[in-house]
């Protein structure tokens, strides 16, 4: 295994500097540079717009730049933004990504729970009106033109009933005393998840060989216990009032990337759920005459799910292309507006930036995945 | 004298299929007793199966029993519901299957999907003791204990079925159903592992009924055996009887196909045509149109299953009187 990871390792980072190589050309190839943004300002003369495009470093030679890129890269150093001059785009990266990362991790998670969750019910009671409704349903919102949905979303939930705020994420007036940064939230948000998942997946494999009887009120417990620790050390903090007021804004992107993408895992499921359904250990769970949910969820689901787990890596990075989108419809300032606006002007430095914050993801999830899945699958062995 | 365990009264089960209805078992009727092996013998299509599914009820969506009982211990199966089928599966009645390679899941530990089955049935929560129980079990059909945490691709064909066996064995059943255990393993793992079923039904005492399509199989582990002809059981004695006096056309022609190792060399005599379409099975006596003696009352009636003398039961209105 240790050896596998390595491998795919080295497979990544020559991987990544393929992208990096092919991204800069790309960019490169693009006509014109930033200096020209300022070609309908008339205050500035030919020789300062010149002086701008030599102080950006933009009159040298493409490839020259290409090199100077990538070696300032390997001393940790994207260089500086060009629109937020004179941010350093790795600023502005640690200061959008986390947001972005909270948007899509828990729209992802969510579809794809809710994509599990249907479809696994669908192909246990085929042939239900349910199943066309839900199928028809799943099918139009998943097709449908995602800025229109979003704004059909943010008219009918955050205007018309105001159960939601409209766009952003955060309220100004309530953050104008705040102790800390949003920033700061954002980043102990993502670490309680992360710290939370962790401590419940050790908890669940510490508790898996005890007494069956007994297991589901450890786990119930261990969970209800967990939550409770949180919302301690949250209250506690002072930081609770902020953390809820950036859930509030976050639940009506994820109710909508949610609707539009559910139905993906969940067609994915139902069909993958009907295949293992035909499968002889089906049959043998049947006939040991284990309880209908036992079948479903822990025979059949469990195998069923494989599938479903490779395409939950490329939604994950599709979900971060798709943010572009999204994020402009739901205002909300991540790192898909920074991707646009910087492709708009030309910012090269914080285009690469984005781009690589993009790769980067993409490829761990990659390898998460594949690690997973050698968890999941016990067939699967990496030698 | 021991007794009546399970009581097979007319059974007829239907698949309800685009084409049409198809009567896959018809009208079989037959009793077990505790510790006794049936074997039912057969061709492809010819039921076997269907019947061992009825017997469970572990039906495809499709399937429907149409009539008849189906008497465990006095308890008719067919009018209980799923939940209410639930505690005699694997309880009283486990499966060996005919796939049985592929009747583990791959996901689970070969250990824990027999634990599974204790803990459903037995109440046997203690992991400590359910594993105990593995080992016992593991050791009963041949197994080296420390694989019951091995994944089932871990194991060789063999292995797995024992696995199986011992899955089925696991909750210390009155009756285990074999369907066509060995089919998928070479001659000497599938002698060594009859050899094994025997020796574990003598040993526990529980009933069990055999299908294969092989009669070497049947003959090897049975006490009885059934012979299906097209979703009808025709004939049904002791085990002697059939092979030394066949009475149903069918059966004669089952033992002709079928060398003798230690007998005269003979010519093996193939049976003409093939078994029925049950879409459209045909008028009468289901195997008329292939069989030599049939006349006209084999083609207008159905015959009755009746008794020859001595338990010896056939379905068939020219009984052979033959000497194999």
């Amino acid at each position: 295994m240790a050896r596998y990871i390595a491998q795919r390792l080295l497979q990544i980072i020559l991987t990544f500097f393929l992208f990096l190589a092919l991204s800069y050309m790309l960019l490169e190839a693009m006509p014109g540079d930033f200096s020209q943004l300022f070609l309908q300002d008339p205050k500035l003369t030919l020789a300062q717009r010149e002086a701008i495009a030599a102080s950006l470093g933009l009159n040298r030679p493409p490839h020259e730049r290409f090199f100077r890129y990538i070696g300032s890269f390997l001393r940790g150093d994207l260089g500086v933004s060009f629109q937020y001059y004179p941010r350093p785009v790795v600023d502005v990266i640690l200061e959008r990504a986390p947001r972005t990362l909270m948007l899509f991790i828990s729209s992802t998670v969510v579809s794809f729970y809710v994509g599990f969750f249907v479809g696994k019910l669908l192909a246990w009671r085929r042939g239900r009106v349910l199943e066309y409704i839900t199928t028809v349903g799943g099918v139009t919102l998943y097709t449908v033109f995602t800025p229109w949905f979003g704004l059909l979303m943010i008219w009918l939930f955050a205007f018309t009933l105001d159960w939601f705020p409209i766009g952003k994420f955060i309220t100004p007036r309530l953050w104008r005393d705040a102790p800390v940064e949003a920033n700061v939230v954002f980043n102990r948000m993502l670490l309680t998840a992360l710290v939370v998942s962790i401590v419940l997946l050790t908890w669940f494999i510490l508790t898996r060989r005890i007494d069956t009887r007994r297991r589901r009120v450890v786990h119930w417990g261990g969970m209800g216990l967990g939550l409770a620790v949180v919302v301690g050390i949250w209250g506690a903090s002072g930081l609770g009032p902020y953390a809820l007021n950036i859930l509030h804004h976050l639940m009506l992107p994820v109710l909508t990337l949610t609707l539009i993408s559910f139905a993906g895992t969940m067609l994915l499921t139902r069909n993958s759920m009907l295949e293992t359904l035909r499968e002889d250990y089906i049959t043998t769970a049947r006939a040991k005459g284990l309880p209908e949910k036992v079948i479903r969820d822990k025979h059949a689901a469990r195998n069923a799910m494989l599938p479903v787990v490779t395409s939950l890596v490329f939604s994950l990075a599709f979900a971060l292309s798709g943010g572009v989108i999204t994020e402009g419809v739901f205002s909300w300032p991540g790192m898909g507006e920074v991707l646009l606006t910087s492709a708009v002007v030309q910012d090269i430095p914080m285009m690469m930036g984005a781009l690589i914050f993009t790769a980067i993801f993409a490829l761990l999830a990659h390898l998460v995945v594949d690690i997973l899945y050698a968890f999941l699958d016990p067939r699967i062995r990496y030698g | 004298m021991s007794e009546t365990i399970l009581r097979v009264e007319n059974l007829t089960m239907h698949y309800t299929t685009r084409a049409g209805i198809v009567s896959a078992v018809d009208d079989v009727s037959f009793t077990l007793d505790e510790g006794e092996s049936l074997g039912l013998v057969g061709e492809s299509g010819c039921g076997k199966t269907s019947v061992a599914n009825s017997l469970l009820k572990l039906l495809a969506d499709n399937a429907v029993i149409k009539g008849g009982q189906i008497r465990f211990k006095g308890t008719d199966f067919v009018p209980l519901s799923e939940e209410e089928m639930r505690p005699y599966r694997w309880r009283n009645i486990s499966m060996v299957f005919q796939a049985a390679m592929n009747s583990l899941n791959p996901v689970y530990r070969v250990g824990d999907q027999i634990i599974e089955a204790l803990e459903t049935h037995l109440g046997l929560y203690s992991h400590a003791q359910a594993r105990q129980r593995v080992t016992e079990l593991f050791t009963m059909v041949g197994l080296d204990p420390a694989l019951m945490d091995q994944y089932p691709h871990e194991y060789s064909g063999g292995m797995r079925q024992r696995a199986v066996i011992a899955m089925a064995l696991s909750c210390n059943p009155d009756l285990v159903i074999a369907d066509e255990p060995t089919t998928a393993l070479d001659v000497i793992v599938q002698d060594a592992l009859l050899r094994q079923l025997k020796t574990l039904q003598e040993m526990i005492g529980m009933s069990m009924i055999y299908i294969s399509h092989d009669i070497a199989v049947i003959a090897e582990v049975s006490d009885r055996i059934g012979v299906m002809y097209a979703g009808k059981l025709v004939e049904l004695a002791s085990a002697d009887e059939i092979f030394h006096h066949p009475v149903h056309p069918y059966t004669v022609a089952l033992m002709s196909a079928f060398p003798s190792v230690t007998g005269p060399k003979r010519e093996l005599q193939t049976l003409a045509g093939e078994p029925p379409n049950l879409l459209y099975p045909p008028s009468g006596c289901r195997f008329h149109p292939r069989c030599p003696f049939a006349t006209e009352i084999c083609r207008q009636q159905e015959p009755e299953f009746k008794d020859h003398g001595g338990g010896h039961y056939a379905a068939c209105w020219h009984p052979q009187e033959v000497t194999v």
